[in-house]
């Protein structure tokens, strides 16, 4: 009833309002119903208003509207989620009419941070997906889900691990130190790390806020955007019951695996090095033919794996509660052997109406999964983090001699792979290695919440909520005696066993009040709240080694517990906030938006504890007004724009304090005394990045809607950044943590959706993005000049005026082919006639490589010029089909897997093209390879531009194809669709690799910021074929 | 209804009240902050433990520590040089030492500069906090000032030795605006040092009354004689010698074997030495390991180590006795063959340290503790001292109670400049090898002349000095003999005022 007043007395406002703007034209009384095309049901709340005025209504609850307007007047009719209508009066007094949902939903309800808005309101940078869009989609995460879908954001998929991988970066986002991930928010709860563990199913949209005024309300963790997460919950009025189901298989395509020697072609390798030293050929490689192919030692890892995906919805909704289930199983074996991921998942969203004032809701969604993988990535010489178990698996089974088996005739599996006595380095067998590493997590993940909401009067809302997010996990890892790293002794080794129990809660309490009231024209919503969030982590690690036997795994049976590798640790951390927004607009047309948050965090330092992110932002429908009117083409203009400050508080918990090291023990005589000393500089003043941004964002629509174009202009500047600023170690201490330096950031993204074909039999519709993202350091710590990536490389370079991490080396040059040319050339110390050749970029005469001012320069630069996506979707009478692209163009790539792959001193196997190297000053080769006979180490640990490839590339994300079949309206199947897809389907590029998106570190772990670009060999990206069914009840 | 607006209205003023500053203060609980140590009395016995702990590092060998301590006290000097391995190359810090070319980016030397910083620097957290705290037991405090104020002036007085001016750091550093202070001269250090010297001698207890192998009075009054000795103050070093030797805490073992016996660590000839502990807890010693002319064999490498799983040595030997040390020991000699033994590679014997092997089980993890100083070494400062006092009949005693102990005949009757050679003679064979003969050459004024010549014999015969055929040293070995070392180049990087 209430409503039904107020909705009355808004239309007297109204009418009173337009009293005094109503003009002298002869006007007539216009009156009708409004009902929604589909159902025929009366739409309520429609609003009607006369083009070119300000004269407006809505229609009431049965739909119904009544308006005064001239006689010749055009009438437009829009509602939340349908497509408007303008309608010519042409003098009737009776216009009935109904209204289409708007299959792109115009004024889309869009997801914001703590609210919606209808899209037309939006003054900030704000993306939305909904799920449905990405449902057939076979992989396990949202965020991979995504590629190719949002402008302005890169997701790469960095290595093909089963359920790991994904790089989200919003606008280029950087940081020297502190993460650059954006923060996920599922369903208003801040959540801990990322949503790999959340089945997308569960997935009502996604929303992605880019700008500074879409992000400031959250704070402190909002500079390198948010994205927000709407489960699903109870919608339709009859309830629904649906199963979706896909199964298929993953291959990693022929294209792009390394093309490395064979059997053959390694023996005669190797007897060639031998004769350009002038030393007797060994027995093994006297008769290279013997081996013919010989052993694939790569293709030998990998296999092709079955992955499959069921999910069952329940949902209903009844007077006074409304329930959504969702189950999920999720199984995929890994294209490398001995890997797989598997997620068993349920969520139970439930609202109650306890009532007219007061909502409850409850949602909880326990998620299981166990991924099994050994290290498969990085450098040959990596190994697993904080233990001496071998990681680069896969690398390293490259580089193993093909006339070597990794698997005897009988179906025996070798211990090594090494002829004594010839073989440089010990080598295990790697194949067997991979079949017999136990790499296991099983984790277990609940996100819980509840929420009370009362509305004691029209407009005011206030709710209070507690989330919680609890994980636990158990990782196993078992290396048995066959297992040994790189360099190491050879099998027989020791046995090892990493035993690690980590657990978390996160809790967020979090009260709010909204309060929205329109004068006339003036709408006015007003958000205050409070929140607190608490986060408490414990890990256990025991590191056990010499096992007498590889079958008996337990903690008992070993003889060795590792102190130094086995640990506690505990992390916490706490967030206190207050916010608050202020969203006012003149009748849709003149929008502006204020927020600020206060967050007060227990990882800035005490002198630091509060910071303040202020945001405003305007928008002007400029398509509502006089001037535009002849502009028929164009239904819709807005111009917005938008400034704020937002923070990245992932400095780490304890950074901020001066840590006492206990363990700096000593010796006297026979005793061990413990001994403590402060090992880090405490900085009471430290706080967080801070980040200015300013937003310029155009949205279009022409030919009623049909066309939809977006344009943002961003600029960011990240000031305070933490940096670990090296100090003279004169002070006992080698770095001081401080938040310095300012880098910038700024690009340009545009968006277009087309509905090119829309009716009844065929729509075909285009979704284009590209965003051209920029960065450069405007400046380091005092005194700092330059950095380098991570681990003491010197590869990537970090420098005032330049990008991050810019590819830093030699350029190559090829090889000396002769005498007269190495005469005329200039040269390193240890240069000979068949080496390596470079330039002498410093111009004095000499090359030299690992001082200051020598030969290195910019030789790469890891960020594209911009990246792409398009989508097209089909849809024919009862076929629909879509297809994915996304692409990169101008990044480039360093190999630094060639270190292995193309080592001279053949004690690895090499690519197939090192038999094109320098032999004699006859015999150059391609210019790319020099002599194996010395000085072969300037060729490979001089970083050079041989190493640096194009990474652009194109790739067909996924094919879908879908069939669905045409049923009786009796039927108690609502809805059967089949369909077919393609994941992965092509990848056009020149970059050899298998995965031009690839990024990781040594160590085969996610690249920091100043060290992007890296191809240390990593899992493949498979191809994946999938048929699946879709039946709903 | 009504209830239910009650109970979120407690909820959210609940919530609202919580809000203090107490939910934002969350110090790390793996670990100790600042904020809550040096309160107590054990804490400050923790931390006067971890300011011992670089001492190891210092004289260790490995990818972190290069060649340790006596990368720059012995290998400089005539009594050792490298083995050239043409095979293994990555040895320029080493090789550079030994041939008198360093470069400022050596990581020997910037270890040895940066580790006793470290030590410098939990000094200066014990000696600017432990007034302000009540102990249970005040020798307990005086104990532990006395090894702080012994501990850095046994780190300034390394760096002072090596480098000459170095910032003097005296109270903790607490940012980057006082992490890079101006040099010092020596004479400013050296005041410190016999400042601190002097508190230590006063706060620490005899030998008998301290746990074994921590600083004593004795330690200290040790290295006042030597920096007494380094400056040539031959009174003050004797009166300091005289306290020390007139004790009763010390005295020479039966044979020069015993000292380096495994059994015998912190023995009564100890007066002080960096303590190393066999096993896996980290506490190991390998520098040995360093010394075997390699590339060997695993097979003789287990000769030497006496391991049975010994694997290959493929890199280079570092700190190989030169022939001019062979020969500088006198017919008859003991300690000859307890320092020194040799291996046959492939038809050549090649001499190597034998004195610091001790038994041990695991390869790389042997338990020899280091000898900083030991009894012999003050009866040769006292014999030093009052020879140059002009009194070389006094030191006859004391010279001579270290060679009758080598089976040696005594020296008597001579005068004083033969005696200041028989001195230093022995001085090089009895503290062969422990970082005692490159510093002597400095003080004495030697180095210039002796590794002058030594370098002209290395170069005129390089196969004598353990290169293959047709190697030898680069063109630039020799040329200029510096007394002391550049300041390390990361250093001088991050301080504007190097």
């Amino acid at each position: 009833m209430r409503t039904k007043k107020t909705l009355w007395l808004g239309v007297l406002f109204m009418a009173i309002f337009c009293g005094f703007t109503a003009n002298a034209q002869q006007r007539i009384t216009v009156s009708g119903t409004v009902t929604d095309a589909e159902t025929g049901q009366p739409l309520p709340g429609v609003t009607v208003v006369e083009q070119g005025t300000t004269n407006g209504t809505s229609a009431d609850f049965d739909g119904n509207y009544s308006i005064d307007v001239a006689s010749d007047a055009v009438l437009t009719f829009s509602s939340v989620g349908y497509a408007a209508q303008n309608i010519p009066v042409n003098g009737r007094t009776q216009i009935d009419l109904s209204l289409s949902v708007d299959s792109q939903q115009l004024d889309e309800v869009v997801i914001v941070g703590y609210g919606t808005q209808t899209s037309r309101k939006v003054t900030g940078a704000v993306q939305q997906i909904d799920s449905e869009q990405l449902a057939d989609i076979p992989v396990p995460q949202v965020t991979q889900k995504l590629q190719g879908r949002l402008v302005g954001v890169q997701i790469n998929q960095t290595t093909g691990k089963p359920g790991q991988g994904i790089q989200v970066r919003v606008r280029g986002q950087a940081s020297i130190l502190a993460g650059s991930d954006p923060l996920y928010v599922v369903d208003g709860f801040p959540i801990v790390g990322d949503i790999s563990s959340i089945n997308p199913d569960e997935i009502e949209s996604i929303s992605v806020l880019k700008d500074a005024a879409s992000t400031s309300l959250y704070g402190s963790r909002a500079a390198n955007g948010v994205v927000l997460i709407t489960t699903k919950s109870g919608k339709t009025e009859q309830g629904g019951f649906s199963i979706s189901y896909y199964g298929g298989v993953q291959t990693v395509p022929q294209k792009g695996r390394p093309d490395l020697m064979n059997g053959t072609e390694f023996a005669q390798f190797k007897k060639e090095s031998y004769e350009d030293l002038g030393q007797p050929v060994p027995e093994p490689f006297q008769n290279p033919e013997q081996y013919g192919e010989g052993y694939n030692w790569y293709d030998a890892m990998l296999r092709t794996a079955p992955i499959q995906s069921l999910n069952i919805n329940w949902n209903a909704r009844g007077e006074r509660s409304s329930v959504a289930v969702v189950a999920g199983v999720f199984q995929q074996e890994g294209v490398m052997i001995n890997s797989d991921f598997k997620r068993y998942s349920l969520r139970a969203n439930s609202k109650f109406k306890l009532n007219d004032q007061l909502d409850l809701g409850i949602s909880v969604a326990p998620t299981y999964t166990i991924d099994n993988l050994p290290s498969s990535d990085g450098a040959f010489y990596a190994t697993n983090v904080n233990a001496g178990i071998p990681g680069g698996l896969l690398t390293n089974a490259m580089q193993t001699w093909p006339i070597l088996p990794y698997q005897n005739e009988d179906g025996t599996l070798p211990l090594t792979a090494w002829i004594p006595g010839i073989s440089a380095f010990p080598t295990p067998n790697w194949y067997r290695a991979a079949k017999e590493i136990k790499n296991e997590t099983k984790s277990m993940r609940v996100l819980g919440n509840v929420y009370l909401q009362y509305k004691p009067i029209d407009g005011l809302t206030l709710k209070t909520s507690i989330n919680g997010d609890f994980g636990n996990s158990s990782f196993f890892n078992f290396s048995p005696s066959t297992v040994s790293t790189t360099f190491a002794a050879l099998p027989p080794a020791i046995a090892t066993s990493i035993r690690r129990e980590s657990k978390y809660l996160s809790w967020l309490n979090e009260n709010t009040v909204t309060y929205a009231k329109s004068f006339g024209d003036h709408n006015f919503e007003v958000l205050g709240g409070i929140s607190y969030q608490k986060y408490e982590a414990d890990n256990t690690q025991l590191y056990l080694s010499n096992f007498p036997d590889d079958r008996v795994r337990t903690i008992q049976s070993a003889l060795n517990i590792d102190r130094t590798r086995s640990f506690n640790n505990i992390n916490e951390w706490s967030l206190t906030s207050y916010f608050s927004r202020l969203n006012y607009d003149y009748n849709g047309k003149y929008l502006i938006t204020l927020a600020l948050r206060r967050d007060g965090s227990s990882r800035f330092g005490s002198n630091n504890r509060w910071g303040n992110f202020p945001s405003v932002s305007a928008g002007w429908v400029f398509s509502d007004e006089d001037f535009t009117e002849s502009l028929d083409f164009m239904s819709f203009g807005k111009i917005r724009a938008s400034y704020g400050i937002i923070g990245n508080n992932n400095i780490g918990n304890y950074t901020q304090y001066a840590l006492v090291d206990n363990s700096l023990n000593a010796v006297f005589g026979n005793t061990i005394a413990s001994g403590a000393g402060v090992t880090t500089l405490g900085n009471s003043n430290l706080g967080w990045e801070r980040t200015k941004q300013l937003d310029i964002g155009l949205d279009l629509r022409f030919f009623d809607n049909r066309v939809e174009f977006i344009y943002d202009y961003y600029k960011k500047n990240t000031t305070d950044l933490l940096f670990n600023v090296d100090i003279p170690q004169e002070s006992g201490f080698t770095n001081f943590n401080d938040n310095v330096g300012e880098i910038e950031f700024w690009g340009h993204e545009f968006a277009v959706i087309s509905r090119n074909i829309s009716n009844d039999n065929f729509t075909w519709t285009t979704n284009f993005n590209v965003a051209f993202n920029r960065n450069k350091v405007i400046s380091l710590a005092d005194g700092v000049d330059r950095i380098f990536n991570p681990g003491g490389a010197y590869t990537s370079i970090t420098r005032p005026g330049e990008p991050l991490g810019q590819f830093w080396g030699l350029i190559h040059d090829g090889v000396y082919d002769n005498q007269a040319e190495f005469d005329a050339s200039p040269r390193a110390v240890e240069s000979e006639v068949g080496t390596v050749k470079f330039v002498d970029v410093n111009g004095d005469g000499v090359i030299t490589f690992g001082n200051e001012n020598d030969d290195r320069t910019v030789i790469g630069n890891p960020f594209p010029d911009y990246i792409f996506g398009l989508t097209n979707d089909f849809k024919y009478k009862n076929w629909d089909a879509s297809i994915v692209i996304s692409g990169s163009v101008g990044n480039d790539i360093a190999v630094t897997n060639d270190q292995g792959t193309t080592n001279l001193d053949g004690v690895f196997n090499v690519l197939r093209d090192v038999k094109d190297r320098w032999r004699s000053p006859e015999n150059p080769g391609s210019g790319r390879y020099g002599k194996t006979t010395g000085a072969t180490f300037m060729e490979r640990d001089w970083f050079s531009s041989r190493f640096i490839e194009d990474g652009s590339y194109l790739t067909v994300k996924n094919i879908t194809v879908g069939y669905s079949f045409p049923l009786r309206e009796t039927s108690f199947l609502k809805r059967a669709r089949l369909y077919g897809s393609i994941q992965q389907a092509l990848v056009i590029t020149g970059y050899r690799g298998v995965n031009p998106e690839i990024s990781t570190t040594t160590q085969g772990q996610q690249a920091n910021a100043l060290a992007l670009g890296y191809d240390w060999g990593a899992y493949p990206v498979p191809r994946t074929f999938t048929l699946g069914f879709n039946l709903s009840f | 209804m009504k209830k239910i607006i009650t109970i979120v209205t407690l909820i959210a003023a609940g919530t609202f009240m919580s809000c203090s500053e107490d939910f934002l203060q969350l110090p790390p609980e793996d670990s100790l902050s600042q904020t809550i140590f040096f309160e107590t009395q054990s804490d400050f016995e923790q931390a006067i433990n971890a300011t011992y702990a670089p001492l190891r590092d210092l004289h260790e060998v490995g990818a972190a520590n290069f060649q340790g301590a006596w990368g720059m006290g012995e290998l400089p000097s005539d009594n050792t040089y490298y083995k050239y391995n043409p095979n293994y190359r990555a040895v320029q810090d080493g090789e550079s030492i030994a041939d008198f070319y360093v470069n400022d980016g050596n990581g020997t030397i910037t270890n040895k500069y940066t580790t006793n910083y470290l030590i410098i620097a939990r000094a200066n957290q014990i000696l600017a906090l432990i007034d302000e705290v009540e102990f249970d037991d005040s020798a307990v405090k005086d104990n532990v000032r006395g090894q702080a104020h012994f501990l850095r002036a046994l780190a300034y007085f390394d760096l002072v030795q090596f480098y000459g001016s170095v910032p003097l750091h005296l109270v903790p550093v607490t940012g980057r605006d006082d992490a890079a202070l101006p040099l010092s001269t020596p004479d400013a250090i050296y005041t410190q040092i016999l400042s601190d010297v002097n508190e230590a001698i006063g706060l620490l207890p005899s030998k008998s009354a301290q746990e074994e192998g921590r600083a004593t009075r004795g330690a200290a009054q040790m290295l006042l004689a030597n920096i007494h000795m380094v400056q040539g103050n031959w009174s003050s070093a004797e009166s300091v010698l005289t306290a020390l030797v007139g004790s009763g805490e010390y005295d020479l073992l039966g044979n020069y074997a015993d000292v380096f016996d495994i059994n015998n660590k912190n023995s009564v000839e100890s007066i002080f030495e960096v303590q190393f502990l066999e096993g896996t807890e980290g506490f190991a010693s390998s520098f040995q390991y360093a010394w075997l002319p390699m590339p060997l064999t695993a097979d003789q490498v287990a000769e030497i180590t006496g391991v049975g799983n010994s694997q290959a040595a493929n890199t280079e030997g570092f700190n190989i006795p030169t022939p001019d040390l062979l020969e500088s020991y006198e017919d008859g000699d003991l300690r000859k063959t307890v320092s020194i033994d040799s291996i046959e590679v492939d038809g050549t014997f090649f001499p190597y340290i034998d004195k610091f092997w001790t038994p041990h089980s695991t390869p790389q993890i042997t338990g020899s503790n280091w000898p900083v100083y030991r009894y012999s070494e003050a009866l040769l400062f006292m014999a030093e001292a009052v020879n140059e006092q002009g009194r070389p009949g006094d030191a006859e005693q004391y010279l001579n109670a270290v060679r009758s102990r080598a089976g040696l005949t005594p020296i008597t009757g001579v005068d004083q400049a033969t005696m200041r050679q028989a001195i230093m003679d022995e001085r090089r064979v009895e503290l062969a090898f422990e970082n005692k003969r490159w510093p002597d050459l400095v003080r004495t004024g030697m180095a210039q002349t002796v590794m002058s010549a030594f370098g002209d014999r290395v170069k005129a015969n390089p196969q004598e000095y353990y290169f293959p055929e047709g190697f030898g040293p680069p063109a630039a070995a020799f040329t200029t003999i510096y007394e002391t070392f550049p300041l390390p180049a990361s250093e001088a990087l991050l301080n504007p005022n190097f």
